[in-house]
Protein backbone atom coordinates (compact mmCIF):
# COMPACT_ATOMS: atom_id res chain seq x y z
CA UNK A 1 0.00 0.00 0.00
CA UNK A 2 1.70 3.40 -0.87
CA UNK A 3 2.47 5.50 2.09
CA UNK A 4 0.49 8.71 2.59
CA UNK A 5 2.61 11.97 2.29
CA UNK A 6 2.35 13.90 5.15
CA UNK A 7 3.99 17.78 4.57
CA UNK A 8 7.49 17.33 6.42
CA UNK A 9 8.82 19.81 9.59
CA UNK A 10 10.79 23.10 7.33
CA UNK A 11 14.00 22.95 8.73
CA UNK A 12 16.92 25.56 8.72
CA UNK A 13 19.29 23.64 10.49
CA UNK A 14 20.97 20.03 9.82
CA UNK A 15 22.76 17.77 12.07
CA UNK A 16 24.74 15.89 9.98
CA UNK A 17 24.78 12.56 12.43
CA UNK A 18 27.76 10.67 10.55
CA UNK A 19 31.72 12.10 10.13
CA UNK A 20 34.53 11.59 7.43
CA UNK A 21 34.21 12.57 4.01
CA UNK A 22 30.43 12.18 4.07
CA UNK A 23 30.58 14.95 7.09
CA UNK A 24 32.37 17.26 4.49
CA UNK A 25 29.92 16.31 1.54
CA UNK A 26 26.60 16.62 3.12
CA UNK A 27 27.96 20.30 5.13
CA UNK A 28 29.32 21.44 1.31
CA UNK A 29 25.54 21.11 -0.17
CA UNK A 30 23.34 22.39 2.89
CA UNK A 31 26.12 25.31 2.82
CA UNK A 32 25.12 26.07 -0.65
CA UNK A 33 21.45 25.69 0.00
CA UNK A 34 21.92 28.50 2.75
CA UNK A 35 21.09 25.98 5.51
CA UNK A 36 23.17 25.73 8.81
CA UNK A 37 24.89 22.50 10.36
CA UNK A 38 25.57 20.96 13.17
CA UNK A 39 28.42 18.48 13.16
CA UNK A 40 28.42 16.29 15.92
CA UNK A 41 31.56 13.81 17.08
CA UNK A 42 32.97 11.48 19.03
CA UNK A 43 36.69 12.38 21.32
CA UNK A 44 38.52 10.54 18.14
CA UNK A 45 37.24 13.06 15.69
CA UNK A 46 37.63 16.10 18.18
CA UNK A 47 40.04 17.52 15.57
CA UNK A 48 38.11 16.53 12.16
CA UNK A 49 38.11 20.22 9.69
CA UNK A 50 34.64 20.05 9.55
CA UNK A 51 33.90 20.48 13.25
CA UNK A 52 35.60 23.92 13.06
CA UNK A 53 33.32 24.80 9.35
CA UNK A 54 30.05 24.04 10.44
CA UNK A 55 27.96 26.40 12.48
CA UNK A 56 27.91 24.71 15.36
CA UNK A 57 29.96 21.02 16.92
CA UNK A 58 29.17 19.32 19.62
CA UNK A 59 30.92 15.86 21.09
CA UNK A 60 28.22 13.39 21.35
CA UNK A 61 30.38 10.71 23.24
CA UNK A 62 33.61 8.50 23.72
CA UNK A 63 35.52 7.07 20.26
CA UNK A 64 33.52 3.74 20.32
CA UNK A 65 30.86 3.74 17.46
CA UNK A 66 28.31 2.60 19.64
CA UNK A 67 28.82 5.40 22.17
CA UNK A 68 28.55 8.41 20.04
CA UNK A 69 27.87 7.85 16.15
CA UNK A 70 25.44 4.70 16.32
CA UNK A 71 23.71 6.35 20.26
CA UNK A 72 20.43 7.04 19.02
CA UNK A 73 19.57 8.94 22.18
CA UNK A 74 23.47 11.11 22.10
CA UNK A 75 22.17 12.29 18.24
CA UNK A 76 18.70 13.14 19.22
CA UNK A 77 19.60 15.16 22.65
CA UNK A 78 22.44 16.85 20.06
CA UNK A 79 19.73 17.71 17.75
CA UNK A 80 17.54 19.24 20.42
CA UNK A 81 20.07 21.17 22.34
CA UNK A 82 21.86 22.72 19.37
CA UNK A 83 18.07 23.39 17.39
CA UNK A 84 18.52 21.68 14.51
CA UNK A 85 15.30 20.51 12.69
CA UNK A 86 16.59 18.10 10.45
CA UNK A 87 19.50 15.05 10.74
CA UNK A 88 21.32 13.65 7.54
CA UNK A 89 22.76 10.50 8.76
CA UNK A 90 24.91 10.34 5.59
CA UNK A 91 25.94 5.90 4.89
CA UNK A 92 26.82 3.46 7.53
CA UNK A 93 25.84 4.12 11.05
CA UNK A 94 22.41 4.61 11.77
CA UNK A 95 21.00 5.45 7.92
CA UNK A 96 19.10 2.51 7.52
CA UNK A 97 17.82 1.83 10.86
CA UNK A 98 14.32 1.82 10.81
CA UNK A 99 13.85 2.39 14.71
CA UNK A 100 16.45 5.75 14.48
CA UNK A 101 14.13 7.26 11.61
CA UNK A 102 11.09 6.76 13.70
CA UNK A 103 12.27 8.58 16.99
CA UNK A 104 14.23 11.08 14.64
CA UNK A 105 10.46 12.13 13.31
CA UNK A 106 8.37 11.61 16.78
CA UNK A 107 10.68 14.12 17.82
CA UNK A 108 8.97 16.24 14.94
CA UNK A 109 12.58 16.52 13.43
CA UNK A 110 13.03 15.69 10.06
CA UNK A 111 14.59 12.60 8.90
CA UNK A 112 16.88 13.35 5.68
CA UNK A 113 16.19 9.74 4.15
CA UNK A 114 12.68 7.68 3.50
CA UNK A 115 10.34 6.93 6.07
CA UNK A 116 11.12 4.22 8.64
CA UNK A 117 7.94 1.79 7.05
CA UNK A 118 10.32 2.25 3.79
CA UNK A 119 13.50 1.06 5.39
CA UNK A 120 11.97 -1.71 7.32
CA UNK A 121 10.18 -3.02 4.32
CA UNK A 122 13.13 -2.75 2.49
CA UNK A 123 15.17 -4.27 5.37
CA UNK A 124 13.67 -7.37 5.07
CA UNK A 125 14.79 -8.74 1.66
CA UNK A 126 11.92 -10.79 1.52
CA UNK A 127 9.23 -8.28 1.67
CA UNK A 128 11.45 -6.21 -0.33
CA UNK A 129 11.51 -9.27 -3.46
CA UNK A 130 7.66 -9.32 -3.10
CA UNK A 131 7.39 -5.86 -3.67
CA UNK A 132 9.77 -5.82 -6.15
CA UNK A 133 8.03 -8.58 -8.09
CA UNK A 134 4.48 -6.81 -7.43
CA UNK A 135 5.88 -3.76 -9.53
CA UNK A 136 7.59 -5.64 -12.65
CA UNK A 137 11.08 -5.38 -11.22
CA UNK A 138 13.29 -8.41 -12.47
CA UNK A 139 14.43 -10.83 -9.20
CA UNK A 140 16.57 -13.35 -9.07
CA UNK A 141 15.00 -16.67 -9.57
CA UNK A 142 13.91 -18.27 -6.23
CA UNK A 143 10.07 -17.31 -4.07
CA UNK A 144 9.53 -14.55 -2.25
CA UNK A 145 8.95 -16.48 0.63
CA UNK A 146 10.67 -17.29 4.12
CA UNK A 147 12.40 -20.73 3.56
CA UNK A 148 10.10 -23.86 5.29
CA UNK A 149 11.72 -25.66 7.89
CA UNK A 150 11.05 -28.85 6.43
CA UNK A 151 13.73 -30.13 5.02
CA UNK A 152 12.19 -32.25 2.08
CA UNK A 153 10.50 -28.66 0.95
CA UNK A 154 13.85 -26.85 1.29
CA UNK A 155 15.09 -29.86 -1.20
CA UNK A 156 12.29 -29.89 -3.33
CA UNK A 157 12.43 -26.04 -3.87
CA UNK A 158 16.53 -26.48 -4.32
CA UNK A 159 16.19 -29.16 -7.22
CA UNK A 160 12.93 -26.59 -8.42
CA UNK A 161 15.55 -23.43 -8.55
CA UNK A 162 18.07 -25.75 -9.89
CA UNK A 163 22.15 -25.78 -8.09
CA UNK A 164 24.20 -24.29 -7.60
CA UNK A 165 21.56 -21.90 -5.31
CA UNK A 166 22.23 -19.63 -2.99
CA UNK A 167 20.95 -19.79 1.02
CA UNK A 168 20.41 -15.83 2.22
CA UNK A 169 19.29 -14.29 5.55
CA UNK A 170 15.97 -12.15 5.39
CA UNK A 171 17.95 -9.96 7.49
CA UNK A 172 21.02 -9.89 6.02
CA UNK A 173 23.02 -7.62 3.15
CA UNK A 174 26.42 -6.47 2.35
CA UNK A 175 27.90 -9.22 2.01
CA UNK A 176 26.86 -11.06 5.38
CA UNK A 177 24.70 -13.82 6.22
CA UNK A 178 24.55 -15.93 3.02
CA UNK A 179 26.15 -19.79 1.77
CA UNK A 180 26.83 -20.99 -1.53
CA UNK A 181 25.08 -24.37 -1.84
CA UNK A 182 27.10 -26.46 -5.03
CA UNK A 183 24.95 -29.72 -4.87
CA UNK A 184 22.12 -31.30 -2.82
CA UNK A 185 24.50 -33.55 -0.31
CA UNK A 186 25.38 -29.71 1.59
CA UNK A 187 21.87 -28.40 1.51
CA UNK A 188 21.02 -29.45 5.08
CA UNK A 189 24.06 -28.15 6.49
CA UNK A 190 24.10 -24.63 4.64
CA UNK A 191 20.79 -24.37 5.75
CA UNK A 192 21.18 -25.18 9.50
CA UNK A 193 23.98 -23.08 9.44
CA UNK A 194 23.01 -19.93 7.74
CA UNK A 195 20.13 -19.98 9.92
CA UNK A 196 22.10 -19.94 12.97
CA UNK A 197 24.18 -17.18 12.13
CA UNK A 198 20.82 -15.28 11.13
CA UNK A 199 20.16 -15.72 14.27
CA UNK A 200 22.69 -14.87 15.94
CA UNK A 201 23.72 -11.83 13.68
CA UNK A 202 20.22 -9.90 12.38
CA UNK A 203 18.24 -11.05 14.96
CA UNK A 204 15.52 -13.33 12.70
CA UNK A 205 16.19 -17.32 12.08
CA UNK A 206 14.21 -16.04 8.58
CA UNK A 207 16.36 -17.56 5.54
CA UNK A 208 14.99 -17.24 1.81
CA UNK A 209 16.79 -19.31 -1.28
CA UNK A 210 17.78 -18.30 -4.68
CA UNK A 211 19.45 -19.19 -7.74
CA UNK A 212 23.22 -19.00 -7.66
CA UNK A 213 24.46 -17.08 -10.33
CA UNK A 214 28.36 -17.66 -11.42
CA UNK A 215 29.73 -14.80 -13.08
CA UNK A 216 27.49 -11.58 -12.41
CA UNK A 217 28.53 -7.60 -12.71
CA UNK A 218 26.90 -5.93 -9.86
CA UNK A 219 24.71 -2.86 -11.61
CA UNK A 220 22.92 -0.15 -9.14
CA UNK A 221 19.85 2.09 -10.69
CA UNK A 222 19.80 5.40 -8.54
CA UNK A 223 16.33 6.77 -7.82
CA UNK A 224 15.47 10.17 -6.29
CA UNK A 225 12.11 10.78 -5.18
CA UNK A 226 9.85 13.45 -3.81
CA UNK A 227 6.85 13.52 -1.26
CA UNK A 228 4.57 14.77 -3.97
CA UNK A 229 4.59 11.21 -5.68
CA UNK A 230 7.20 11.78 -8.31
CA UNK A 231 10.29 9.63 -9.11
CA UNK A 232 12.98 9.65 -11.46
CA UNK A 233 16.01 7.23 -11.93
CA UNK A 234 19.51 9.04 -12.76
CA UNK A 235 20.68 6.08 -14.77
CA UNK A 236 23.17 3.25 -13.74
CA UNK A 237 26.40 2.32 -12.47
CA UNK A 238 28.49 -0.47 -12.35
CA UNK A 239 30.35 -1.86 -8.76
CA UNK A 240 31.38 -4.82 -10.12
CA UNK A 241 34.73 -4.46 -8.92
CA UNK A 242 34.82 -5.57 -5.23
CA UNK A 243 36.64 -7.40 -2.96
CA UNK A 244 35.15 -9.11 0.18
CA UNK A 245 32.40 -7.28 -1.03
CA UNK A 246 33.45 -4.14 0.12
CA UNK A 247 33.37 -2.00 -3.36
CA UNK A 248 36.96 -0.65 -4.85
CA UNK A 249 36.41 1.15 -8.21
CA UNK A 250 32.68 1.81 -9.68
CA UNK A 251 32.12 3.87 -12.50
CA UNK A 252 28.55 4.90 -14.30
CA UNK A 253 27.66 4.39 -17.04
CA UNK A 254 28.18 0.27 -16.56
CA UNK A 255 29.70 -0.58 -19.58
CA UNK A 256 28.21 -2.22 -22.88
CA UNK A 257 24.78 -2.26 -21.38
CA UNK A 258 22.78 -0.40 -24.03
CA UNK A 259 19.91 1.76 -23.21
CA UNK A 260 17.25 -0.31 -24.93
CA UNK A 261 18.19 -2.90 -22.32
CA UNK A 262 18.49 -0.89 -18.72
CA UNK A 263 15.89 1.49 -19.95
CA UNK A 264 13.01 -1.04 -18.81
CA UNK A 265 14.75 -1.32 -15.39
CA UNK A 266 15.32 1.63 -14.86
CA UNK A 267 11.28 2.17 -15.27
CA UNK A 268 10.11 -0.71 -13.05
CA UNK A 269 12.32 1.00 -10.37
CA UNK A 270 10.86 4.13 -10.57
CA UNK A 271 7.26 1.99 -10.70
CA UNK A 272 8.04 0.22 -7.67
CA UNK A 273 9.25 3.41 -5.54
CA UNK A 274 5.70 5.08 -6.59
CA UNK A 275 3.88 1.73 -5.21
CA UNK A 276 5.83 1.37 -2.09
CA UNK A 277 5.42 5.17 -1.04
CA UNK A 278 9.28 5.94 -1.75
CA UNK A 279 10.72 9.39 -0.55
CA UNK A 280 14.29 10.40 -0.59
CA UNK A 281 17.16 8.85 -2.74
CA UNK A 282 17.85 5.50 -2.70
CA UNK A 283 19.84 2.74 -4.92
CA UNK A 284 18.36 -0.63 -6.85
CA UNK A 285 21.05 -3.09 -6.79
CA UNK A 286 20.95 -5.55 -9.42
CA UNK A 287 23.55 -8.81 -10.59
CA UNK A 288 23.41 -8.45 -14.17
CA UNK A 289 24.46 -11.81 -16.25
CA UNK A 290 23.90 -12.90 -19.97
CA UNK A 291 22.10 -9.80 -20.56
CA UNK A 292 19.56 -10.19 -17.78
CA UNK A 293 19.40 -8.38 -14.48
CA UNK A 294 18.31 -10.15 -11.45
CA UNK A 295 17.62 -7.99 -8.01
CA UNK A 296 19.52 -8.13 -4.94
CA UNK A 297 17.96 -5.45 -2.39
CA UNK A 298 17.60 -1.67 -2.68
CA UNK A 299 19.75 0.41 -0.26
CA UNK A 300 17.38 3.36 1.29
CA UNK A 301 20.50 5.98 1.92
CA UNK A 302 22.96 7.76 0.14
CA UNK A 303 25.44 5.25 -1.50
CA UNK A 304 29.39 5.98 -1.19
CA UNK A 305 29.67 6.26 -4.55
CA UNK A 306 26.78 8.56 -5.54
CA UNK A 307 29.41 11.13 -6.77
CA UNK A 308 29.63 9.19 -10.37
CA UNK A 309 26.36 9.81 -11.12
CA UNK A 310 26.36 13.29 -10.07
CA UNK A 311 29.21 13.47 -12.82
CA UNK A 312 27.31 12.00 -15.16
CA UNK A 313 23.83 13.23 -14.45
CA UNK A 314 24.74 16.76 -13.62
CA UNK A 315 22.73 16.41 -10.48
CA UNK A 316 23.97 17.05 -6.85
CA UNK A 317 22.19 14.03 -5.60
CA UNK A 318 22.36 15.54 -1.74
CA UNK A 319 21.17 18.62 -2.20
CA UNK A 320 18.23 16.59 -3.72
CA UNK A 321 17.22 14.64 -1.16
CA UNK A 322 18.18 17.52 0.97
CA UNK A 323 14.74 19.42 -0.61
CA UNK A 324 12.81 16.38 -0.82
CA UNK A 325 13.23 15.95 3.11
CA UNK A 326 11.94 19.89 2.71
CA UNK A 327 9.00 19.05 1.19
CA UNK A 328 9.97 20.34 -2.22
CA UNK A 329 8.40 18.77 -5.56
CA UNK A 330 11.19 17.09 -8.11
CA UNK A 331 12.74 20.15 -9.80
CA UNK A 332 12.98 17.47 -12.79
CA UNK A 333 11.12 15.31 -14.95
CA UNK A 334 12.61 11.50 -16.51
CA UNK A 335 12.66 13.33 -19.51
CA UNK A 336 14.64 15.69 -18.11
CA UNK A 337 17.51 13.85 -16.61
CA UNK A 338 20.40 13.26 -19.56
CA UNK A 339 23.75 11.32 -18.59
CA UNK A 340 26.54 12.17 -20.19
CA UNK A 341 30.11 11.02 -20.62
CA UNK A 342 32.06 8.71 -18.30
CA UNK A 343 32.76 8.73 -14.30
CA UNK A 344 35.14 6.53 -12.42
CA UNK A 345 35.72 6.79 -8.54
CA UNK A 346 38.12 5.14 -7.06
CA UNK A 347 38.24 5.05 -2.46
CA UNK A 348 40.96 5.44 -1.15
CA UNK A 349 41.14 3.74 2.01
CA UNK A 350 43.77 4.13 4.56
CA UNK A 351 45.01 0.14 4.51
CA UNK A 352 48.15 -1.61 3.39
CA UNK A 353 47.64 -2.20 -0.74
CA UNK A 354 49.05 -5.40 -0.05
CA UNK A 355 47.44 -6.89 2.96
CA UNK A 356 44.88 -4.31 3.20
CA UNK A 357 44.83 -4.39 7.11
CA UNK A 358 44.02 -1.08 8.64
CA UNK A 359 46.86 1.85 8.66
CA UNK A 360 46.12 4.45 11.55
CA UNK A 361 48.12 7.44 12.27
CA UNK A 362 48.90 11.19 11.53
CA UNK A 363 49.37 12.13 7.53
CA UNK A 364 52.44 14.07 7.52
CA UNK A 365 52.32 15.23 4.02
CA UNK A 366 49.53 15.23 0.86
CA UNK A 367 48.92 15.91 -2.70
CA UNK A 368 45.78 16.07 -3.98
CA UNK A 369 45.11 16.13 -7.63
CA UNK A 370 43.10 18.92 -9.31
CA UNK A 371 41.81 19.82 -13.08
CA UNK A 372 38.85 19.39 -15.64
CA UNK A 373 37.00 16.53 -14.60
CA UNK A 374 38.79 15.84 -11.34
CA UNK A 375 37.02 15.66 -7.98
CA UNK A 376 37.95 14.87 -4.36
CA UNK A 377 36.08 14.43 -1.58
CA UNK A 378 37.58 14.40 1.19
CA UNK A 379 38.50 15.77 5.01
CA UNK A 380 41.97 15.05 5.34
CA UNK A 381 44.72 17.46 5.49
CA UNK A 382 48.05 17.47 6.01
CA UNK A 383 48.51 16.73 10.07
CA UNK A 384 45.29 15.29 10.50
CA UNK A 385 45.13 11.84 12.16
CA UNK A 386 43.43 8.89 10.97
CA UNK A 387 41.41 7.34 14.05
CA UNK A 388 41.83 3.33 14.37
CA UNK A 389 37.67 3.01 15.55
CA UNK A 390 35.99 3.86 11.97
CA UNK A 391 35.84 2.70 8.58
CA UNK A 392 39.40 3.31 6.36
CA UNK A 393 37.66 5.56 3.82
CA UNK A 394 39.35 8.38 3.98
CA UNK A 395 38.92 10.20 0.30
CA UNK A 396 37.43 9.33 -2.69
CA UNK A 397 38.73 10.49 -5.69
CA UNK A 398 36.25 10.92 -8.81
CA UNK A 399 36.79 11.51 -12.50
CA UNK A 400 34.52 12.16 -15.55
CA UNK A 401 35.56 12.61 -19.25
CA UNK A 402 33.36 12.15 -22.18
CA UNK A 403 34.56 8.39 -23.16
CA UNK A 404 35.42 5.68 -20.73
CA UNK A 405 39.24 5.19 -22.19
CA UNK A 406 39.06 9.29 -21.68
CA UNK A 407 38.29 8.65 -17.97
CA UNK A 408 40.24 5.78 -17.38
CA UNK A 409 43.49 8.19 -18.51
CA UNK A 410 42.21 10.67 -16.60
CA UNK A 411 41.86 8.51 -13.51
CA UNK A 412 45.25 7.43 -14.17
CA UNK A 413 46.96 11.10 -14.17
CA UNK A 414 44.81 11.52 -10.78
CA UNK A 415 46.08 8.92 -9.16
CA UNK A 416 49.88 9.64 -10.26
CA UNK A 417 49.01 13.12 -8.51
CA UNK A 418 47.67 11.83 -5.54
CA UNK A 419 49.87 10.96 -2.60
CA UNK A 420 48.91 10.24 1.09
CA UNK A 421 52.48 10.24 3.32
CA UNK A 422 52.45 9.09 7.11
CA UNK A 423 50.42 6.39 6.59
CA UNK A 424 49.71 3.19 4.52
CA UNK A 425 47.22 3.61 1.90
CA UNK A 426 45.71 1.80 -1.41
CA UNK A 427 46.38 3.87 -3.82
CA UNK A 428 49.12 1.96 -5.60
CA UNK A 429 46.85 -1.13 -5.55
CA UNK A 430 44.44 1.41 -7.43
CA UNK A 431 47.62 2.57 -10.06
CA UNK A 432 48.43 -1.42 -10.56
CA UNK A 433 44.63 -1.83 -11.29
CA UNK A 434 43.82 1.26 -13.71
CA UNK A 435 46.54 -0.71 -15.54
CA UNK A 436 45.13 -3.91 -16.15
CA UNK A 437 44.01 -4.81 -19.50
CA UNK A 438 40.95 -6.92 -18.76
CA UNK A 439 39.59 -3.95 -16.72
CA UNK A 440 40.69 -1.58 -19.27
CA UNK A 441 38.39 -3.24 -22.00
CA UNK A 442 35.38 -3.24 -19.25
CA UNK A 443 32.46 -5.64 -18.38
CA UNK A 444 34.39 -7.61 -15.58
CA UNK A 445 32.22 -9.41 -12.86
CA UNK A 446 32.20 -9.29 -9.29
CA UNK A 447 35.06 -11.98 -8.82
CA UNK A 448 37.08 -10.55 -11.07
CA UNK A 449 39.38 -8.51 -8.53
CA UNK A 450 39.66 -11.68 -6.23
CA UNK A 451 41.26 -13.60 -8.72
CA UNK A 452 43.23 -10.83 -9.89
CA UNK A 453 44.45 -10.16 -6.09
CA UNK A 454 45.27 -13.88 -6.21
CA UNK A 455 47.52 -13.91 -9.31
CA UNK A 456 49.29 -10.70 -8.27
CA UNK A 457 49.76 -12.84 -5.01
CA UNK A 458 50.91 -15.83 -7.34
CA UNK A 459 55.06 -16.40 -7.19
CA UNK B 1 49.70 2.42 38.64
CA UNK B 2 51.79 -1.05 37.82
CA UNK B 3 53.23 -2.14 40.92
CA UNK B 4 55.73 -4.17 38.94
CA UNK B 5 59.28 -3.04 39.00
CA UNK B 6 60.53 -3.62 35.32
CA UNK B 7 63.98 -3.16 36.07
CA UNK B 8 64.63 -6.18 38.36
CA UNK B 9 66.59 -8.88 36.50
CA UNK B 10 63.87 -11.60 37.82
CA UNK B 11 61.18 -9.89 35.94
CA UNK B 12 63.25 -9.14 32.76
CA UNK B 13 64.42 -13.20 32.92
CA UNK B 14 60.61 -14.37 33.30
CA UNK B 15 59.82 -11.80 30.39
CA UNK B 16 62.32 -12.70 27.93
CA UNK B 17 61.51 -16.67 29.09
CA UNK B 18 58.04 -15.83 27.95
CA UNK B 19 58.44 -13.71 25.15
CA UNK B 20 61.37 -17.06 23.69
CA UNK B 21 58.09 -19.11 24.28
CA UNK B 22 55.98 -17.46 22.82
CA UNK B 23 58.08 -17.07 19.56
CA UNK B 24 57.35 -13.03 19.65
CA UNK B 25 60.29 -11.05 18.32
CA UNK B 26 60.47 -8.50 21.62
CA UNK B 27 58.50 -6.12 23.35
CA UNK B 28 59.15 -2.55 24.68
CA UNK B 29 57.69 -1.38 27.73
CA UNK B 30 57.05 2.60 28.72
CA UNK B 31 56.00 3.51 31.91
CA UNK B 32 56.80 7.26 33.75
CA UNK B 33 60.05 6.28 35.09
CA UNK B 34 61.83 4.37 32.46
CA UNK B 35 61.44 2.20 29.47
CA UNK B 36 61.96 -1.80 29.10
CA UNK B 37 63.15 -3.10 25.53
CA UNK B 38 63.63 -7.10 24.94
CA UNK B 39 64.57 -8.17 21.38
CA UNK B 40 64.96 -12.06 21.02
CA UNK B 41 67.70 -12.25 18.77
CA UNK B 42 68.00 -15.29 16.58
CA UNK B 43 69.42 -18.31 18.45
CA UNK B 44 66.99 -17.24 20.94
CA UNK B 45 69.49 -14.68 22.34
CA UNK B 46 67.62 -11.85 24.05
CA UNK B 47 69.05 -8.06 23.98
CA UNK B 48 67.49 -6.09 26.30
CA UNK B 49 67.49 -2.19 27.53
CA UNK B 50 66.45 -1.09 30.51
CA UNK B 51 66.44 2.88 30.82
CA UNK B 52 65.14 4.04 34.12
CA UNK B 53 64.93 7.67 34.67
CA UNK B 54 65.66 9.21 37.96
CA UNK B 55 62.27 10.07 39.52
CA UNK B 56 61.93 13.37 39.98
CA UNK B 57 61.48 14.51 43.12
CA UNK B 58 57.45 14.66 44.44
CA UNK B 59 55.69 17.85 43.59
CA UNK B 60 52.26 19.28 43.36
CA UNK B 61 50.19 16.33 42.10
CA UNK B 62 49.47 16.89 38.57
CA UNK B 63 46.13 19.05 38.06
CA UNK B 64 42.62 17.09 37.46
CA UNK B 65 39.98 18.44 35.25
CA UNK B 66 36.15 17.53 35.76
CA UNK B 67 34.73 17.07 32.12
CA UNK B 68 31.09 16.95 30.67
CA UNK B 69 29.91 13.43 31.08
CA UNK B 70 27.53 14.58 28.14
CA UNK B 71 26.35 17.19 26.16
CA UNK B 72 24.35 19.92 27.49
CA UNK B 73 24.32 23.71 29.04
CA UNK B 74 26.88 24.43 31.21
CA UNK B 75 25.98 25.99 34.87
CA UNK B 76 28.58 26.88 37.13
CA UNK B 77 28.14 27.04 41.21
CA UNK B 78 25.36 25.83 42.93
CA UNK B 79 22.59 26.46 44.69
CA UNK B 80 24.28 26.16 47.99
CA UNK B 81 26.94 28.91 47.54
CA UNK B 82 28.59 31.60 45.55
CA UNK B 83 29.92 31.14 41.64
CA UNK B 84 32.06 28.50 41.99
CA UNK B 85 35.01 30.70 40.73
CA UNK B 86 33.66 33.91 43.25
CA UNK B 87 36.69 32.63 45.38
CA UNK B 88 39.38 29.30 44.84
CA UNK B 89 37.41 27.59 47.46
CA UNK B 90 38.72 24.01 48.53
CA UNK B 91 36.44 21.08 47.71
CA UNK B 92 35.42 17.76 48.74
CA UNK B 93 35.40 14.95 46.21
CA UNK B 94 31.56 14.80 47.00
CA UNK B 95 30.54 18.98 46.17
CA UNK B 96 28.52 19.93 43.36
CA UNK B 97 30.26 22.30 40.94
CA UNK B 98 27.86 23.23 38.74
CA UNK B 99 25.36 21.57 36.61
CA UNK B 100 24.27 20.33 32.98
CA UNK B 101 20.94 21.76 31.67
CA UNK B 102 19.46 19.01 29.47
CA UNK B 103 16.39 19.64 28.71
CA UNK B 104 14.37 19.81 31.95
CA UNK B 105 17.40 18.20 34.31
CA UNK B 106 19.94 19.43 35.79
CA UNK B 107 22.66 17.02 35.93
CA UNK B 108 25.22 17.45 39.19
CA UNK B 109 28.47 17.96 38.42
CA UNK B 110 31.04 16.81 41.11
CA UNK B 111 34.26 17.58 41.69
CA UNK B 112 35.73 13.67 42.01
CA UNK B 113 38.38 14.88 43.86
CA UNK B 114 39.17 16.99 46.56
CA UNK B 115 41.92 19.88 46.27
CA UNK B 116 41.49 23.59 45.20
CA UNK B 117 39.20 24.26 42.70
CA UNK B 118 42.00 26.74 40.33
CA UNK B 119 39.65 27.35 37.07
CA UNK B 120 36.42 27.18 35.57
CA UNK B 121 36.95 26.53 31.92
CA UNK B 122 33.69 26.73 30.40
CA UNK B 123 31.50 30.20 30.39
CA UNK B 124 28.28 29.73 32.09
CA UNK B 125 25.17 29.17 29.82
CA UNK B 126 27.54 27.50 27.01
CA UNK B 127 26.41 24.42 25.13
CA UNK B 128 29.37 22.36 26.23
CA UNK B 129 29.87 18.66 24.65
CA UNK B 130 30.79 15.42 25.72
CA UNK B 131 34.55 15.58 27.61
CA UNK B 132 34.60 18.85 27.04
CA UNK B 133 36.66 20.36 30.07
CA UNK B 134 34.47 22.54 32.87
CA UNK B 135 36.61 23.19 36.04
CA UNK B 136 40.32 22.40 37.36
CA UNK B 137 41.23 20.97 40.24
CA UNK B 138 44.46 21.13 41.90
CA UNK B 139 44.24 17.76 44.45
CA UNK B 140 45.53 18.02 48.20
CA UNK B 141 46.27 14.60 49.42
Amino acid sequence: MPETFDSPPRFDTVLIANRGEIATRIQKACRELGLKTVVVYSEADRQAPYGKTADSALCIGPSSAAKSYLNKDALLLAARLTGAGAIHPGYGFLSENAAFADAVEKAGLAFIGPSASSIEAMGDKISAKRAMIAAGVPCVPGPDTALSDDPAAVERLALEIGYPVIIKAAGGGGGRGMRVVPEAGLLQEAVALTREEARQAFGSPSLYMEKFLQHPRHIEIQVLCDTHGNAVWLGHRDCSMQRRHQKVVEEAPAPGISPDVIRPVGRACVEACRQIGYQGVGTFEFLYEDGAFYFIEMNTRLQVEHPVTEMTSGIDIVQAQIKVAQGDPLELAQADVKCEGHAFECRINAENPDTFLPSAGVITSLALPEGMGIRVDTHIHAGYKVPPYYDSLIAKLIVHAPTRAEAMARMREALAGTRVDGISTNIPFLRALFEDSAFTRGETDIHYLEQWLKQRRAP
Amino acid sequence: MSAIDFSDPATIAFLTEALTAAGASGLEISWPGGRLRIVIATGNEAGVDVSVTPRPAPTAQPLVVVKAPMAGHFYPGSPSRQAATDRLPSVLAADILGFLRVGPLLLPLCAGRAGILTKQLAEPDALVGFGDPLFEIEPQS
